[in-house]
């Protein structure tokens, strides 16, 4: 008897399980035939993706749309379908399974949608599905686009394979900000993380050890290192020391104005705890900035500009050039020419964030009309220089109308996150391109989120400085806020 | 005998509601002004998991009524009388007559502990509803169970409240216990009056318990009313000795730059001349807004230039005042910084409706139609902001309606079309700029001459006026 009555109770709750499910989803009929392919958020027609990213869920761009549906298949006959209110959520596994079945071919999505007269069916979109993977995921700061204030912010690290985020420090646990968070090749064993404010420290931790924090502000350099770069080694870190001001625009569409009144680049031996200077990387006649190491570990890239006469605010006529410089990592020496790679202020503009790929194959910059703080320039753009044959072009499939700036490669080198305020011309989202094997620079989409217009619009935070990660970064911030709120630090010390 | 304890109730609500209705009215809007409470299930998700976020959230809820002086007196008012009434409740439970009686008036005690939190500025109302539901769920427990069941369920009960209501409800002193939660604007300080407030709770239950075995007498009115009495002068003393009339003062000049009263600014300077910096920064405003800046700027209290456009500091507090006479002024990038920095500066990381207001308001005369949206869409999900938000939605992008209207309009035209980079220091030639770009200004004109003025720059002054002949 209570084996019937359990399964009597078990029928019913599936069969209003069901009857719950099917309640909430409609049937798309007598739908109006659109020629127009369907007007979404984010924008994600014929994109190319990774086999392993988080579903695409999207809404419809007119949000007087009561109902979207999306219908994906591929050429084998498999199909994925999701509607609902507001976005479409694909089902996390389903996704995944759907993607490794079509490795290096493309799905084809038809989206409905449903108004006051009915139902609208657009013509079918692509996605095309990249064999080429992407890396675990993405660490980057969160923090209100602002001028000089700080409210509340920290460092998280997201699956991109799923919608996890997670928080590896806040400043809720410390007073101060953090930033220039750095890995070495997106491999979190070897990590640094600055830390400013009344507590503030470099924190680094080499080979998965234990976090140090540092001092690195000595006697012979400028202030505290920043903009820190690994050696592809793990044993050194470039960084630069900058004396940074901020100016504001009365009526410019560019908000803010971020230079440099000084700057000077060093190298960091982690083994011998010794910050390597040269006197060539020190010039006072020049700011330098941006330093990263080549693919090869044998070359150090970074943007240099004629250094303003005291006094002289003519912020607009800072130009930065991208420059090299020999690196001999077996001596930690550098070498006694810089080589101008790209002129670009004699195209009067300048050149921003430095990245080589780390196969060796491009390196790609952000281009502004003036300055080195591109995230406030609506003109900046990403351009792609070709390391073997020089060829130096815009990335268009990249770029938008407004802001790209930061930007970042994966491990495989064929993925490139970049920064861009083209959502609403403030607030900084991660966007995703591909770079196949002939250079060929796919449309970037938008980091994919669950019901993404609900969840950019609600977020007042820009995703800032954005990093790819191998694996989780096993960060412990409880045991970090302990050791930055120590007073204790380690001095960085300086070659002889 | 029931009727005088509510009646002394009664008195006890009144009393804090006419205090923070007719005494301490701006002290609640500024309470308002540093929080954004958002009817979205993903705002309050974010409060509720944490430890004590119920109590925060209820505390948010309530707060939004603070825009409104008197709602939020009564709000206090109905707060601090529950958590009375909970208190003789308690004391109620085994407790003789005698000494419920004898002891009648250290009912009052918690609640005026509370009052005196809340005089201060930063203390938040979530502290307040800790202690009421602490007190609510352990009245509860009494009442309702029997002897070994009650010590199961208070022992249950003290997890599941520290979830709800954070460490109230054990109060122990140890500041590691409260950091982190949301009673107090200062992340770092420790609420001592809040601590005192629920440790007074528990003291006075445990000990009117132990007196009860000890004594028995008549005589109840008279040692109710004498026990009121008593506490009430004490902590009545206290309190007005412990409210802080002059921010108050500066409080209401804040508000009244806020809400634009230009005349009531302009009467309450006639009444009492400030001295100072917010004070005499919105005198000097109203008195510009109504075009008598430079004919009886000296009939008040100056404070050198630094009363007139002071520089901005980086607090979320005296910043705002100065924003809005950048806003009037028509300095639209200089006040969105201002309002920015100073959203960013709130010390528990809120928002603010008036912040928010204000950025969708500068972004949409700078025609940044998108970044107004996101502003816009946020104050939607308001309860008293929605309807301006509504309002406002529809002028985005439309060129036309912004030119025809009354503040929008005259604002674009008397913004800068000039680009220049500014600091922290409004400098005579800003002034001037905006001057020269539109005439009409005459909020610049009043400005720059009233800067001429306080610096005794005569030559400036001279030009300026020659120019304007």
């Amino acid at each position: 008897m209570k084996k019937i009555l359990y399964i009597l109770f078990t029928i019913h709750c599936s069969l209003f399980t069901i009857l719950l499910f099917s309640a909430c989803t409609e049937t798309v009929s007598d739908a109006k035939q659109e020629n127009a392919l369907p007007q979404i958020y984010p924008d994600y027609l014929g994109v190319t993706i990774p086999v392993n990213i988080a579903p695409l869920c999207f809404n419809m761009e007119d949000e007087t749309a009561l109902y979207i549906d999306a219908v994906i298949t591929d050429c084998h006959g498999n199909s994925l379908h999701s509607q609902g209110e507001e976005s479409v959520d694909f089902d996390i596994d389903e996704w995944h399974q759907l993607l490794a079945q079509n490795p290096d071919d493309s799905l084809s999505v038809t989206v409905s949608a449903k108004y006051d007269d009915g139902w609208h069916t657009y013509s079918p979109f692509s996605i095309y599905v990249s064999p080429d993977s992407i890396d675990y995921g993405l660490c980057y700061r969160l923090i209100a686009p602002g001028y000089e204030v700080w409210s509340k912010m920290g460092i998280y690290e997201r699956d991109l394979s799923s919608f996890d985020e997670r928080a590896l420090i806040e400043n809720t646990q410390f007073e101060g900000c953090v930033n220039c968070h750095s890995f070495n090749r997106g491999n979190p064993a070897d990590m640094s993380l600055h830390i400013r404010g009344p507590h503030g420290a470099t924190l680094l931790r080499h080979d998965d050890s234990s976090l140090i924090a540092y001092n690195t502000k000595t006697d012979q350099t400028l202030g505290f290192c920043v903009y820190p770069y690994w050696h592809p080694s793990g044993r050194y870190v470039a960084y630069s020391t900058n004396a940074t001001s901020q100016l504001f625009h009365s009526s410019d569409s560019n908000r803010i104005e971020v230079f440099d009144t000084a700057s000077d680049l060093q190298v960091y031996d982690v083994e011998k705890n010794e910050l390597i200077l040269s006197p060539i990387l020190k010039q006072d006649s020049i700011y330098e900035t941006f330093p990263v190491f080549s693919a090869d570990g044998r070359s150090l890239y970074f943007c240099a500009a004629e250094a303003l006469p005291e006094g002289n605010h003519a912020l607009d006529s800072i130009r930065y050039n991208l420059c090299r410089i020999d690196f001999d990592p077996e001596t930690g020496s550098f070498g006694n020419r810089i080589d101008t790679i790209v002129d670009a202020s004699a195209q009067h503009k300048s050149v921003s964030f430095p990245r080589p790929s780390y196969d060796g194959r491009y390196l790609c910059y952000t281009l502004s009309d003036y300055g080195q703080f591109s995230i406030w320039h609506h003109e900046a753009n990403l351009w792609l220089l070709n390391l073997t044959t020089g060829e130096n072009r815009p990335m268009a499939g990249a770029n938008s109308e407004d802001t790209e700036s930061f930007h970042n490669w994966s491990t495989n080198s064929r993925w490139l996150v970049l920064s861009s305020r083209r959502d609403d011309g403030l607030f900084t989202r991660p966007y995703f391109c591909h770079v196949d094997a002939k250079g060929v620079v796919s449309k970037a989409f938008m980091l994919p989120q669950r019901n993404p217009r609900r969840f950019y619009r609600d977020r007042f935070l820009s995703f800032n400085v954005p990093e790819f990660i191998i694996r989780p970064t096993n960060f412990d911030g409880r045991k970090a806020s302990r050791i930055i709120n120590d007073p204790s630090r380690k001095d960085f010390g300086v070659r002889k | 005998m029931k009727h005088l304890h509510l009646l002394c109730t009664l008195l006890f609500g009144v009393a804090v509601f006419l205090f923070f209705g007719l005494a301490y009215p701006h002290h609640l809007h500024y309470q308002e002004q540093y929080q954004l409470f958002l009817f979205d299930s993903t705002y309050v998700w974010e409060i509720v998991k944490q430890p004590g976020g119920v109590v925060d959230l209820l505390g948010r809820f309530c707060t939004q009524f603070l825009l409104f002086a008197w709602v939020g007196a009564g709000i206090i008012a109905l707060l601090l009388s529950a958590v009375q009434l909970l208190m003789l409740r308690l004391f109620k439970v085994h407790s003789s007559q005698f000494i419920v009686h004898s002891s009648y008036g250290l009912s009052f005690v918690p609640s005026f502990l509370l009052w005196l939190f809340l005089l201060d500025e930063n203390a938040l109302l979530s502290g307040v509803w800790a202690v009421l539901l602490t007190l609510l769920i352990a009245w509860a427990i009494v009442k309702l169970t029997k002897s070994w069941m009650r010590r199961v369920l208070l022992i249950i009960a003290i997890p599941v409240l520290y979830i709800l209501v954070g460490p109230v409800c054990f109060p122990i002193p140890i500041e590691s216990l409260w950091h982190g939660i949301h009673y107090y604007r200062y992340p770092m300080v420790f609420p001592w009056l809040l601590w005192a407030a629920a440790f007074s709770a528990f003291v006075l239950i445990f000990a009117i318990r132990f007196f009860n075995r000890k004594v028995t007498a008549s005589n109840r009115l008279v040692l109710a009313l004498c026990s009121f009495a008593l506490v009430a002068a004490i902590m009545g003393v206290l309190v007005w000795k412990n409210a802080n009339f002059k921010a108050e003062k500066v409080m209401q000049y804040d508000f009244m730059a806020c809400h634009q009263q230009w005349n009531r600014i302009l009467e309450t300077v006639n009444a009492e001349k400030p001295n100072n910096q917010i004070g005499v920064t919105v005198q000097n405003l109203a008195l510009a807004m109504r075009g008598m800046l430079l004919e009886h700027m000296f009939d008040y209290n100056q404070n050198s230039i630094h009363g007139l456009l002071p520089d901005v500091k980086t607090d979320a507090t005296s910043p705002m005042p100065t924003a809005e006479a950048f806003y009037q002024l028509g300095m639209i990038n200089v006040a969105q910084r201002t309002v920015f920095e100073a959203q960013e500066a709130i010390l528990d990381f809120q928002k603010s409706g008036r912040c928010y207001k204000r950025l969708a308001q500068t972004n949409l005369i700078n025609g940044q139609y998108e970044v107004a949206r996101k502003y816009l869409m946020a104050l939607q999900k308001t309860l008293f902001y929605r309807d301006w938000a509504n309002e406002t939605l529809p002028l985005l992008g439309n060129e036309k309606a912004i030119a025809s209207h009354p503040e929008y309009g005259r604002l674009r035209q008397c913004a800068y079309n000039e680009d220049f980079y500014f600091s922290d220091h409004v400098t005579p030639e800003m002034l001037e700029s905006l001057y020269f770009r539109n005439t009409v200004n005459r909020m610049a004109y009043q400005y720059l001459l009233a800067y001429c003025m306080l610096t005794g720059d005569r030559e400036r002054y001279n030009h300026i006026i020659s120019k304007e002949q």
